[in-house]
């Protein structure tokens, strides 16, 4: 037609994938900013920014700097190479951690200090009965369990370990010769970091323990004169590659790997404002840190105190109402499961609505005499997880219980390495992730006989097995019992197994296999509806976007004239408005108090809707690394129930964010517009649909029942 | 209070092991509930040093134990497992069974090209009302395995033919590798093996049949056809010979790898793929067939099948002792034996078998062998007329009839070959395959089989109708004829003498003439 072809894949067209990472922690950020959002929930925001950095720099910037080190200079999605990268990282991520300081001390300290609570941030403003408390406190307490360290000829440079916050000092001895020596002490983490002080007249005050400790450390090293003390806190490259096809044994190699972690390089040093000069250069010396990696601090070290500070008691006034998760309708109280599952597909929408069915699911199949076996996949378990010891009860039922723990979720090795330990040891059928694999999907199945043969029940989720971050992250879950999806589901755990792909699949997508293709297939069809003229409309929602395929592909089916919407929270390597490309693309990330996490995709199919659910997002390693399900939605009320999510946060005025054609985010401009919160309305949903059947039970409750039997 | 039935099916292939676990709902209802498929290379290790090393029987054993596991989470009842052409063709056969027994429990059944094929067709005849009316034209199933290929086909819905051919997808990817052919060549090269191969089975078979009905059986073009068939919720998937160009011409243009994305299958499934393609192009084309039918079935649904009809289970809408029959007849027929004859000694042979029943003990089954070996009696005279005997035996022994194991054929071979010539007592017998209980039919049936060939010892079938009766260790045959039976009575007792050895019952002639 004349037209000039456009190269989709041209880097132009593209974010990189770090820099948007931090621009969604700046979003984050933005939440700690908001006047309008309660005190203690910016407090809680303020921490999840520092937290995420933490993460970030481990993962990201470390496997960066290695890239570096190695001398590997292939571009990214975006063109850049990684010293690039590191270059652009490096003045953003400063300009992030000074947005953080002066969240922290302009704005949050003077409001908590306004609502009854100060933050002691120099153990010198203490006046002389809070300094005896606290010297008493640390000679009770801290004292105890410290460690110093000094270093002279005889000693090395002691271990510092990852993350942890450390006070390091120079000393001279005394009555020696005014050689400067360095000395450290490790902040203990085993002790509050909050050190909270007698309430006088209605005033709450706190100090951090660092602040106590720095006030006592001339007792730390008694044949010393101290010359300055200040916190000091690294990060360390912690991006953990198991090389699986050389390690035996799996289990022994995350083992070995997890006391590896210490030792990483440094590559990130945070000090104190207005440390001693003689001292830091020391400390960069001996952890070989480089200058731009130095981080200068005007506040507390690792903000992640804010959250145990979140969870104070009082204040109730300055949170938000904590959510209590609401009862699933469909499953009434003290219902059959299993019945229920029976009468038809059944969705839940966490945290709105609890997690307890899951849980309450597989704890009926570990007691159902009917139950020959429960196949599970977990990633990510919370302690005391109520599903492991169902599962370990079912095992000692005599269930065939079989399940797929994966050992290579990112920080979480030590915590799934018990559990899968413990289930082995109740009779389970363990297995211990796949090799060049990390199984990120969320199924269950659970295999019943039942009057006319075996049934299969199958909990498909886009979240982990987790009760407890079930309150938190905003998750789908879909209860069935469809043959088409059993059938499938028996499949997946028989590759999961070992054994081989089965010769077609029914209604589920598997990544690695197929699931990349079918989302391509999904979206050109989208496209080639738009060619013909068709309407062609795509709603994607997800956590994260920076697979270059699929963006290709959304860009061609967009250029074609399909509408595409996306609603993603994180990274996001698309540009939105870039002529002929992508001005039929809008992208906006929702940022609440839930952490939104479930991934949904709407595809117009020429007028008969199709909706899926997922565990992965459009992300390289979702769909080529890992093993993910994506499984249809088909009854009509549920996919109803699914648009109205996605269709809630397309409309969502209060929490959402949107991409401007530069990359940046901006919060919707409220003029003309209804205010909706759609985190808030689901919640209010949830209510009244949990209310909405306890008044038709207590209704039903009030029909007469005669008495059959009088007791005298 | 409930009927269903479990039972697991697990079939040691040459190149996987699989296993599907069953339901029977009593109702005649055959229902999948599980299905593992472990890749195994027992092939590679019997095809090239004859034996299956250490290393692979345990990695087998390990598979089936984790299949015991399987089955005891079903609560499976019962199991077949069979033992395909790796485990029949290794040296050490009987030690690697034993074997595999003492450490998984499980106990392998070695089947014959001819069994193996017969479940085969047993899967696709269990897909019911579809498989009837497809068979009502002219068909053929083409079952296409790694080393060879076997064709089988129908004529008015039995089945009447079969041919073993060595054109198996793996044997012709390794013929092309050796002969290191570019791509580009092989679809030639390809058709020009198989064609080769093809024109004789032309020759000898199909002369001018009608076939227009192709069912595959296959792990590779069975796939494509369930993709491509519309909504394949129907249990025969189906395509036209159109649909077919088309998918040649796709496969021509495209690379192994695309194919692979395209037909949703692993790359190097895509390979066997081409091949199985084109060897099913050269059959459209030599059988002229317009439709191409792929039940996507494995041996597994044969053995479950197999299993439950012997079991009643499931009551089958296909007669397959038919089929063995009627490929038996076929046999006769290419060495010109008389169908009549046959047919008169089939009658004969049974009548006096029936009325032995309590004496013999022996089955239904062995029933079936004798009747196959009074049409095959004397199919030797084709080659020679004095050496009977030895030539029955011989092209007995080169035909494989579908539906019999080996054991069944020599002990057919066996019965023909003293039907004509002396008894060959066991100790003097030189035969791996026939044990103990096999020799014992063996004579049985050669006792019996001699007896009714005495009676029709002039080709002239007199007898019209005969009856037989056991009283008083007397076997008392009585035959209804107006005509003079003195060569028969005279012969009568030489064949006597081997019959009262083996049943220690005399068998008597007794004419009556009615008018």
């Amino acid at each position: 037609m004349g037209e000039k072809t456009i190269d989709f894949r041209s880097k132009q067209y593209y974010t990189n994938r770090e820099m948007s990472w931090l621009l969604f922690n700046k979003r984050v950020l933005g939440e700690a900013r908001d006047k309008q959002i309660p005190l203690f929930e910016r407090l809680k925001f303020l921490s999840i920014t520092a937290s995420n950095l933490d993460e970030f720099f481990m993962i990201r910037v470390a496997s960066l700097k290695d890239m570096v080190d190695a001398g590997y200079k292939k571009t990214d999605i975006a063109g850049m190479t990684p010293k690039e990268q590191l270059v652009a990282l490096n003045t953003a991520i400063h300009d992030l951690v000074n947005l953080q300081y002066s969240t922290y001390t302009r704005s949050l300290m003077p409001q908590l200090k306004q609502n009854g609570l100060t933050v002691i941030s120099r153990h010198e403003d203490l006046n002389k009965e809070e300094k005896n408390y606290l010297d008493r406190y640390f000679a009770e307490n801290v004292y105890p369990v410290l460690t110093p360290m000094a270093v002279d000829s005889s000693r090395p440079f002691p271990l510092i370990r990852n993350k942890s916050l450390n006070i390091g000092a120079l000393v001279t001895k005394k009555g020696g010769k005014a050689e400067l020596e360095f000395a450290t002490v490790q902040v203990p983490s085993v002790l509050q970091r909050i050190v909270p002080l007698p309430v006088k007249e209605g005033v709450r005050k706190v100090i951090l323990l660092e602040e106590v400790i720095e006030r006592n450390i001339e007792k730390l090293f008694l044949n010393y004169d101290i010359v300055c003390a200040h916190p000091f806190r690294i990060m360390r490259n912690a991006d953990l590659t198991i090389e699986e096809d050389e390690a035996a044994d799996l289990l022994k190699e995350v083992e070995k790997q997890l006391k590896k972690r210490q030792w990483g390089q440094a590559i990130r040093l945070e000090a104190e404002a207005g440390i001693d000069k003689r001292l830091l250069k020391m400390i960069v010396k001996e952890l070989s840190v480089e200058p731009e990696e130095i981080y200068t601090i005007d506040g507390p070290l690792d903000l992640t105190f804010l959250m145990k500070m979140y969870g104070m008691p009082g204040f109730e006034h300055l949170k938000a109402p904590a959510f209590e998760p609401q009862p699933v309708p469909e499953f009434p109280q003290g219902c059959d499961i299993f019945e229920e599952i029976r009468k038809g597909d059944i969705l839940l929408h966490h945290p709105y609505q609890t997690f307890t069915p899951v849980v309450d699911f597989i704890r009926n199949a570990s007691c159902d005499p009917q139950v020959l076996a429960i196949k599970q996949t977990l990633y990510r378990v919370s302690g005391n997880s109520p599903i492991i010891a169902a599962l370990a009860q079912a095992a000692e039922n005599g269930k065939q219980v079989s399940v797929l723990v994966e050992l290579k979720a990112r920080f979480d090795e030590e915590n799934n390495i018990v559990w899968a330990k413990m289930l082995e040891k109740a009779g389970c059928h363990v297995i211990y992730g796949l090799v060049g694999l990390k199984t990120h999907s969320k199924i269950t199945l659970v295999v019943r006989r039942e009057e006319d043969g075996i049934r299969r029940y199958v909990h498909l989720g886009t979240g982990n097995y987790n009760d407890a971050t079930a309150k938190l992250y905003t998750d789908i879950g879909m209860f069935t019992c469809a043959e088409a999806i059993g059938e499938d589901a028996t499949a997946v755990f028989n590759m999961l197994s070992g054994y081989s792909e089965p010769e077609s699949w029914n209604s589920l997508s598997l990544a690695p296999l197929w699931l990349k293709e079918r989302f391509l297939y999904l979206i050109g069809r989208e496209r080639d509806a738009a060619e013909e003229g068709k309407a062609a409309h795509i709603v994607a929602k997800m956590n994260s976007l920076c697979d270059p395929d699929i963006i290709a592909a959304l860009y061609e089916a967009a250029a074609a004239g399909a509408k595409i919407q996306l609603i993603v929270r994180g990274i996001c390597c698309l540009k939105t408005g870039i002529p002929g490309v992508s001005e039929n693309i809008s992208v906006r990330s929702i940022v609440g108090n839930f952490l939104e996490h479930s991934r949904i995709y709407f595809f117009e199919n020429g007028g008969n809707p199709e909706i899926y659910c997922s565990s992965a997002d459009w992300m390289p390693r979702n769909l080529e690394r890992r093993v993910e399900i994506l499984f249809p939605v088909e009854e009509p009320a549920l996919k109803k129930r699914l648009w109205h999510i996605l269709d809630m946060e397309l409309k969502d005025t209060l929490k959402a964010h949107v991409m401007l054609p530069d990359g940046s985010y901006e919060k919707v401009d409220l003029r003309g517009k209804q205010k909706l919160n759609s985190q808030e309305l689901f919640c209010e949903e949830a209510v009244a649909s949990a209310q909405k059947t306890e008044q038709e039970e207590e209704g039903n409750r009030r029909v007469f029942i005669p008495e059959t039997h009088v007791e005298v | 209070m409930r009927n269903i039935r479990t039972f697991a099916a697990i079939d040691v292939g040459s190149y996987e092991l699989a296993m599907k676990v069953f339901e029977f709902n009593g109702k005649g209802n055959m229902r999948q509930i599980d299905c593992l498929k472990h890749k195994i290379d027992l092939g590679t290790d019997t095809y090239a040093a004859g034996k299956i090393s250490y290393e692979r029987v345990d990695e087998l054993c390990q598979v089936l134990r984790e299949f015991v596991r399987i089955m005891k989470s079903y609560k499976v009842e019962n199991y077949r497992a069979y033992g395909t052409s790796a485990i029949r063709e290794t040296e050490n056969t009987a030690i690697i069974l034993d074997q595999i027994e003492q450490r998984t429990g499980i106990r392998i059944e070695v089947l014959s090209n001819s069994e193996q094929r017969f479940l085969h067709y047993k899967s696709i005849a269990s897909r019911g009302e579809n498989f009837n009316r497809i068979i009502e034209k002219g068909t053929a199933i083409v079952d296409i395995g790694g080393g060879s290929i076997q064709v089988s086909l129908f004529d008015k819905d039995s089945l009447v033919a079969t041919q073993n051919m060595k054109l198996g997808v793996l044997r012709l990817r390794e013929q092309l590798h050796h002969l290191n052919v570019k791509p580009v060549k092989e679809e030639e090269l390809i058709s020009e093996i198989v064609n080769a191969q093809l024109s004789v089975f032309k020759k000898l078979y199909l002369k001018d049949r009608q076939i227009q009905n192709i069912i595959v059986v296959d792990d590779y073009l069975s796939a494509w056809v369930k993709k491509k068939s519309v909504e394949g919720e129907d249990s025969f998937s189906v395509a036209d010979v159109a649909a077919y160009e088309a998918l040649m011409k796709m496969l021509r243009t495209k690379s192994k790898a695309q194919m692979a994305s395209v037909l949703g299958m692993p790359d190097e499934k895509a390979q066997l793929l081409f091949i199985s393609a084109v060897l099913m192009k050269c059959a459209i084309k030599v059988m002229q067939a317009e439709m191409i039918w792929a039940p996507g079935v494995t041996l597994c649904d044969g053995i479950a099948y197999d299993y439950a009809q012997k079991n009643r289970m499931i009551t089958s809408c296909h007669d397959f002792e038919q089929d063995i029959i009627a490929c038996a007849r076929n046999i006769s027929k290419r060495y010109m034996g008389s169908k009549r004859r046959g047919d008169t000694l089939e009658a004969i042979t049974l009548i006096i078998y029936d009325s032995m029943r309590k004496i013999h003990g022996l089955s239904k089954r062995e029933r079936l062998l004798l009747r196959i070996a009074a049409f095959l009696h004397d199919c030797g005279k084709y080659i020679s007329m004095v050496d009977l005997a030895e030539c029955s035996y011989q092209i007995i022994m080169a035909t494989e009839i579908i539906g019999l194991s080996h054991k069944e054929r020599e002990i057919i071979a066996n019965v023909v070959k003293f039907n004509h010539s002396e008894f060959v007592y066991y100790h003097e017998l030189q035969s791996k395959s026939i044990d103990r209980q096999a020799y014992l039919v063996m004579a049985k049936l050669t006792a019996i089989l001699r007896v009714a060939n005495g009676l029709d010892r002039s080709h002239k079938e007199k007898f019209t109708d005969i009856r037989a009766a056991v009283k008083d260790n007397t076997l008392t045959i009585t035959v209804d004829t107006q005509e003079d039976i003195t060569l028969e009575k005279g012969l009568f007792d030489n064949r006597a003498a081997f019959f009262e050895e083996v049943f220690s019952v005399r068998p008597v002639i007794k004419q009556k003439r009615s008018f």
